[in-house]
């Protein structure tokens, strides 16, 4: 029998909630597991009490248990004999997990629970660090613990306000000074062209080489150099070092030598990267299979540059780069692969200050998908070089991907701004095809890039389009291609392709390879569909259109009912190209538009349980969003509102405007939307880092992602095949868990968490495993750092302080059995058996350190950590 | 134990799929997963008489597969240069595609001639049909008798959306964009034994595809057998076991209800137990021991699994020559999982096991120089190769499973447009072709006098050809520009679902809930609700 008497002691301060049974032990009630029948989308507020489960007594215990409460900071049970007595706090017996126990002393009694949940404030910083930003950093935490949460959200939607120092995006200017020994080794493997050598500068620059010596055996200079003209005494001749086009400038010189009285002056006018774009010489005399040295002289030039020296041999059997350059500084000049815009995309996600920016940034990428590896398909028509291809193609990404990171830096961005950077964008223009669309003479357009504007970047699938709007928008593109145009005329669709042709060049100046320019859009009016075009029309059985479709009920005012068809005069010559423009100019501030990015941005903020829209009055979704009708679910209602915001705004359409309706949102701010998200791999490799890394008083940090562009994206693509800048389908990767979390895939993410914490130099005499790259964390220095040296041996605050760091939204009550496992682990020795208490460990040594990293590799493969 | 039980059903609730799940599966819920093997009706994943368990492999054609360069209608008309200009697979001009019997296979006559020399569509003997050239190794398995095609086959209301076509194939759901559970994975929840045993569904791909998704029971995905365990700190067997024991125990432990809390759970414990069972399999198979037992094209036994140069075909043999590979350079990241799928099937207990190959979106470029070679030419090699490689792999490698166990399926979103587009290739349309391989397979000579099904005028749906010029026929049979279906893909799995791997009728109707619905006429044709005719389940086991 269940009673529920008043309670004479409440505090006023605390939020807390009160259930209350009665029992009599000798008559035991049954306990009665009652579901938590609440479902999370549409929970505004605190969610219901929880109850007590069961009660019981045996062996002179008695032991109540509950069923867990979100975000509980503690649990705790009072209890009185007699119900006329005021109920106090029972000390008898103690809160382990969600049950209590204590000795069975009389057979009568009542008790009551009383959960005091962390507060909304602590709540909300939890939550705003986990979806404004790719998760806390210790500094973070602490900053906008004090700051509050809302100044936050207030700073982060003004990224150009924020000072955002990147260290990894100042361009290198260091290449040492005075001549420098350089050497390198390798076992020579001669087959295809294995036997040629190269010297080149990977951009535009110049630099200086004397005594270049290739010798067989480990010791560098020592024997006969199999490099014909190595100490460049001689003239330059054609037989011994042949000079590519971007190279052609280099000369021996008598101003400098490192001995004899001339040494090599290596001028290149764009980067090199192949025998094609270098200087380099067939080396006779090597023996495959066998080892050989390299050895050098670099001098560094005078003039400012950034371009970094490379010399070696076909294959790289030996290589030496002596000063690379960053891969943001080959980022700027057109020179980095797709490894380099990876590696600078996630750093910028682990370091940024402007963590919204990154956030919006990425879900941009991830809107408007393009793929790279198609990109580099297409360069294929133009060029031999594969090297230069995968520039080119990552040089695209990153241009659209830095248009949207500026664009958001102005206060009044609008979706609009965003949907044509991207529509401009020549990878978008080559991933749906619009690139070989032609409309001319009656042909048939290409409908990919209409299809996937409709269905996936403005309106939603089938919501307020049919496949006639497709077929009928899909000529509005056509005509719209590329070129290689003049660098001044790199936002002029109408330019000519480039006549610059690269200094030193004698020969074949139409090939591309020859050339130098930049890849833009360009119109090409013969390709296009010159017709008069009416979309959103409703048609005759003969596919005439009649009149413009009208906006449906639904959607209640301001849009129900009006017309929203587009007619597309004729046009021809350049004229044509405005198309496209009024396309998405007109498509931009629809309410299919509005209503459709509002969901996703709402999928990104708040929870997955958005559904898509539907205008079919059988869907069981039309009601969902049916403004007209009112009644509206929490989640429809927050959609209503960010596209008022939208459509109020002037001009409609500004992000900002929407992201400040969500924010604000009930839905946002509470259980609704704490916790409710799966982490991405991105979101669970950056937040792994993150969650580590506090700044040392010299500068440095106590984490870092992987620095190695040829492996940070490794983990990504074993996580699920999460490969930036490179989907095949353009409907990017998931937003939700499901898709992310099987047996496999949590093996990759836990796998990556152990490889991170790992200690560089090895544990117990094993390696460090390379599944996270050359990622490293130093939980021993973050805990030095932020705890006083009293709490360096004890397991309780150690876990304490890390369960606050990885778990902020949860609750120290609802971690009890975490905690008790980490505080076990520590005191456990490696073998996993021996006790070995903590405390007796000397913080300096390596068992200590093993010991931990262990302990927090642990808490941060656990389930909850994948929760965003 | 967390309180799973009690969650799943507010989360069945949660569904809007009531009416097929239902009562049945809902008391199947609540009670200890362990005794639901023994109340579950049907024998999916129950030995059989000779003591094996019945399996299903399946292979999803993502992007969407052009079905009429696959099965090709020679015998239609409208199948022509007008419509397809470069990309039309020619006839045999000494070939009379009008008779014969059994599939062609034209072999290499010397050891060194190249694999794919033969130019023209491969007349598949009933009359109407032809497979592409780049598909000849199916003809062996098409002469067993071992293998099915079923063309035409579509659902109604067809979306030529891939993301929203690729799901309802999934889901078994078409036109339904609530269903978020996969219809294999409801197959393997009627066995009883989707909670408790560790392995019955499994895919090895790039992550968990959504026919094998579902919230109240987890299926495991591989991205890469090889890598299958867990790390410690330090990384040796004690650093590892402890660490292993932690995050087991931990995942016991209860926490207040979020929405994916229970998914990770689920897969958590999944995890782990599956961990131990792959720890005892070899799935690089050192030594790639597993070739072909005759001659392959008249040269020497080729290895069943080219997962690199040296093991494609006779390429490793004769001088590195690339004429001689069986499959695409591209595709050794397939076979080596297609081998992952096969050696897991064989070894565990699995009864479902999945694997996808991608790239069949050919809008551009779908044929290369000469149109049976290219994009569209390197897909169909694979898809011929395999079921070549799996049919000879089961029958002679493998111990637990055999080939007459077995059934292999393809799934593709849609098929594509009669008249090829401007950028040489074809953009999405309706109806495309399934491929069933198995032992248990009724195709040539085996209870049927052909194993093509759907690609003849003497169908009980005929495919009507068309006029040599116009739109008129099957081939337009749809808005004037695609081919009309005759099959729906629910009859071909259902079939499957009910026939090879064992469910009962009612266990099917809650897999596939089409079969409650009378106008959908999956079981036995008729008139499908949106007025074209159909036929019910093809006789393929």
């Amino acid at each position: 029998m269940l009673f529920f008497p008043p309670c004479r002691n409440p505090e006023p301060t605390k939020a807390r909630v009160l259930i209350m049974t009665a029992h009599r032990l000798l008559a035991l009630v049954a306990a009665v597991a009652v579901p938590a029948a609440f479902c999370y989308a549409g929970l505004i507020g605190d969610p219901p009490p929880p109850r007590i489960n069961t009660i019981t007594a045996t062996n002179g215990q008695k032991r109540i248990q509950w069923t867990p409460y979100p975000a509980a900071q503690r649990y705790q049970i009072f209890s009185t004999d007699d119900l006329s007595q005021p109920c106090v706090p029972d000390t008898a017996g103690s809160v382990s997990g969600f049950s209590w126990s204590a000795p069975l002393v009389s057979d009568r009694g009542f008790h009551f629970l009383q959960v005091t949940p962390l507060t909304s404030g602590e709540l909300l910083v939890a939550n705003v660090l986990n979806r404004l930003a790719y998760g806390p950093t210790p500094d973070e935490l602490e900053r906008v613990r004090a700051l509050g949460a809302d100044n936050y959200i207030q700073e982060q939607m003004a990224p150009e306000t924020i000072n955002d120092p990147l260290p990894f995006e100042t361009v290198t200017t260091n290449f040492g000074s005075g001549w420098q020994y350089f050497t390198s080794t390798g076992v020579a493997n001669t087959s295809g062209t294995g036997t040629n050598f190269y010297i080149y500068l990977n951009l535009k620059g110049d630099c200086f080489i004397d005594d270049l010596r290739v010798v067989a055996g480990t010791s560098p200079g020592v024997g006969v150099n199999l490099i014909r003209n190595g100490d460049f005494e001689l003239p330059l001749n054609p037989n011994d070092w042949v000079l590519s086009p971007n190279h052609a400038a280099s000369v021996i010189t008598t101003d400098v030598s490192h001995s004899g009285s001339s040494s090599l002056h290596v001028l290149a006018s764009s980067g090199g990267t192949t025998r094609d774009s270098a200087i380099w010489q067939p080396v006779t005399g090597l023996a495959n299979g066998t080892r050989y040295s390299l050895s050098y002289w670099f001098l560094p030039s005078t003039n400012n540059q950034l371009s970094s020296l490379t010399i070696r041999f076909s294959g790289s059997w030996i290589t030496s780069t002596p000063y690379p350059v960053s891969s943001y500084t080959k980022l700027l000049n057109g020179a980095a692969g797709i490894d380099d815009l990876r590696q600078w995309h996630i750093q910028r996600a682990v370091q940024s200050r402007r963590q919204l920016l990154e956030v919006l940034d990425q879900f941009l990428e991830n809107h408007f998908v393009t793929q790279y590896s198609k990109s580099r398909d297409y360069f294929d028509g133009f060029y031999n070089d594969a090297n230069r291809m995968a520039q080119l193609a990552a040089q695209l990404e990153f241009k659209e991907n830095q248009r949207w990171r500026q664009a958001l830096l102005i206060p009044q961005c609008t979706f609009y701004d965003l949907l044509k950077i991207s529509a401009e964008s020549p990878a978008m223009i080559i991933y749906l095809d619009t690139v070989t669309s032609r409309g001319d003479a009656a042909r048939i357009a290409n409908e990919n890039y209409a299809r996937e504007l409709l269905e996936l970047f403005d309106f939603g699938v089938d919501n307020g389009y049919d496949q006639s709007d497709i077929t009928v928008m899909s000529r509005a593109w056509t005509g719209w291609r590329l070129e290689f145009v003049d660098a001044a005329n790199e936002f002029n669709p109408f330019a000519p392709k480039t006549t610059n042709v690269m200094a030193g060049v004698t020969a074949n100046f139409n090939a591309y390879s020859n050339l130098v320019g930049v890849w833009s859009f360009n119109y090409k009016s013969q390709y296009h569909n010159t017709s008069s075009k009416s979309v959103f029309y409703i048609r005759d059985a003969n596919g005439n259109p009649l009149s413009p479709k009208l906006v449906p009920d639904r959607f209640g005012p301001p849009w129900a009912g009006n017309p929203y068809g587009l007619v597309i005069p004729s046009r021809t010559g350049t004229n044509g190209v405005q198309d496209g423009y009024d396309v998405i100019r007109h498509i931009s501030n629809q309410p299919f538009t509005e209503e459709y990015l509002s969901i996703k941005l709402c999928r990104l903020f708040v929870h997955d349980d958005f559904p898509n829209p539907s205008n079919d009055p059988a869907n069981a979704n039309f009601n969902f969003y049916n403004y007209a009708a009112g009644n509206l679910s929490p989640e429809a209602d927050l959609v209503h509102q960010c596209m008022l915001a939208w459509e109020n705004g002037n001009p409609k359409g500004q992000i900002r405007a929407v992201l400040n309706v969500i924010f604000k949102s009930d839905l946002f701010r509470s259980h609704g939307g704490s916790m409710q998200k799966i982490k991405t791999p991105l979101e669970y490799t950056v937040s792994a880092v993150r969650a580590l890394r506090a700044a040392n008083p010299n500068g440095t940090f106590t984490a870092q992602m992987d620095t190695n562009s040829a492996t940070i994206g490794t983990p990504l693509s074993r996580m699920g095949s999460m490969n930036l800048f490179d989907r095949a389908a353009p409907d990017g990767y998931p937003e939700a868990g499901p898709p992310w979390i099987s047996a496999g895939t949590l093996a990759e993410r836990v796998r990556f968490i152990q490889s991170l914490l790992y200690n560089p130099a090895g544990a117990g005499g094993v390696p460090k495993p390379s599944d996270a790259g050359t990622s490293t964390a130093d939980p021993v220095g973050l805990l030095k750092l932020k705890l006083p040296n009293n709490s360096w041996n004890d397991p309780g605050a150690i876990a304490d302080y890390f369960l606050g760091l990885l778990f902020p939204a949860e609750g120290k009550a609802n971690l009890d059995l975490y905690r008790t496992a980490a505080i076990n682990y520590l005191n456990t020795a490696d073998d996993g058996v021996t006790s070995s208490p903590f405390s007796s460990l000397t913080s300096a040594s390596a068992t200590y350190d093993t010991r931990l990293r262990g302990m927090v590799a642990m808490l941060m493969t656990m389930p909850r950590f994948h929760e965003q | 134990m967390p309180n799973i039980n009690i969650l799943s059903r507010r989360a069945f609730f949660d569904r809007s799929f009531k009416v097929g799940l239902g009562a049945a599966l809902a008391t199947l819920v609540d009670i200890p997963w362990v005794m639901k093997r023994a109340l579950a009706e049907g024998n999916i994943g129950r030995p059989g008489p000779d003591g094996k368990i019945k399996k299903m492999l399946f292979i999803f054609l993502r992007g969407a597969n052009d079905a009429l360069n696959s099965v090709i209608p020679v015998g239609d008309p409208a199948y022509n240069a007008t419509n397809r200009p470069t990309i039309m697979i020619p006839k045999d001009p000494g070939t009379d595609y009008t008779a014969g019997s059994s599939c062609d296979f034209p072999q290499s006559v010397l050891a060194t001639d190249p694999t794919f020399g033969y130019g023209y569509a491969l007349r598949l003997g009933n009359g109407f049909a032809a497979l592409h050239p780049s598909l000849k190794f199916l003809a062996p398995v098409y002469n067993a008798g071992d293998l099915a095609l079923v063309h035409r086959v579509a659902y109604p209301k067809q979306s030529r959306s891939h993301f929203d076509s690729q799901n309802y194939w999934e889901t078994g759901a078409p036109n339904n964009n609530l269903v978020k559970e996969g219809i294999f994975y409801r197959a393997m929840v009627e066995s009883g034994l989707a909670n408790s045993a560790p392995l019955t569904g499994v895919s090895v791909a790039s992550s968990l595809p959504l026919s094998l998704r579902g919230s109240a029971a987890a299926m495991t995905n591989l991205t890469d057998p090889t890598r299958y365990n867990l790390l410690g700190i330090p990384n040796n067997t004690a650093g590892n076991a402890k660490a292993d024991n932690f995050i087991n125990t931990a995942n016991a432990d209860p926490f207040p209800d979020k929405k994916n809390r229970e998914l990770l759970n689920l897969q958590y414990q999944n995890m782990a137990n599956t961990l131990r069972i792959f720890a005892g399999i070899n799935f690089a198979e050192a030594g790639n021991t597993f070739v072909d037992d005759v001659n392959t094209d008249n040269d020497a036994p080729y290895h069943l699994f080219p997962t690199s140069n040296a093991t494609n075909g006779g390429y490793a043999l004769h001088a590195s020559d690339p004429q001689k590979y069986v499959v695409d350079t591209g595709a050794y990241g397939f076979f080596t999982n297609l081998k992952a799928a096969a050696l897991v099937l064989n070894k565990t207990d699995a009864i479902v096991a999945g694997v996808e190959i991608d790239g069949f979106d050919t809008h551009n470029n779908q044929v290369g120089a000469k149109p049976v070679i290219g994009q569209h030419a390197n897909l169909l090699g694979r898809i011929g190769w395999a079921m070549y490689a799996l049919r000879k792999y089961f029958t002679l490698y493998s111990d637990q499973a055999k080939w007459e166990n077995l059934a292999v399926v393809t799934l593709s979103e849609f098929g594509r447009t009669t008249i090829q587009n401007t950028s040489m290739g074809t953009d999405h349309a309706e109806p495309g072709v399934m491929f069933v391989a198995g032992g248990a397979v009724k195709g040539y000579g085996k209870g049927n006098p052909t194993g093509v099904f759907g690609c003849s005028p003497s169908d009980a749906v005929p495919w009507a050809p068309g006029a040599a010029t116009g739109t008129t026929g099957s081939m337009f049979g749809v808005s004037g520009r695609y081919l009309k279906r005759a099959y729906d893909y629910r009859s071909v799995l259902g079939k499957l679902i009910r026939d090879h791997l064992g469910a009962t009728q009612n266990q099917l109707n809650r897999v596939i809930p089409g079969y409650l619905v009378g106008g959908e006429h999956l079981l036995g044709g008729g008139t499908s609700m949106d007025g074209t005719p159909i036929m019910g389940e093809p006789n393929i086991v």
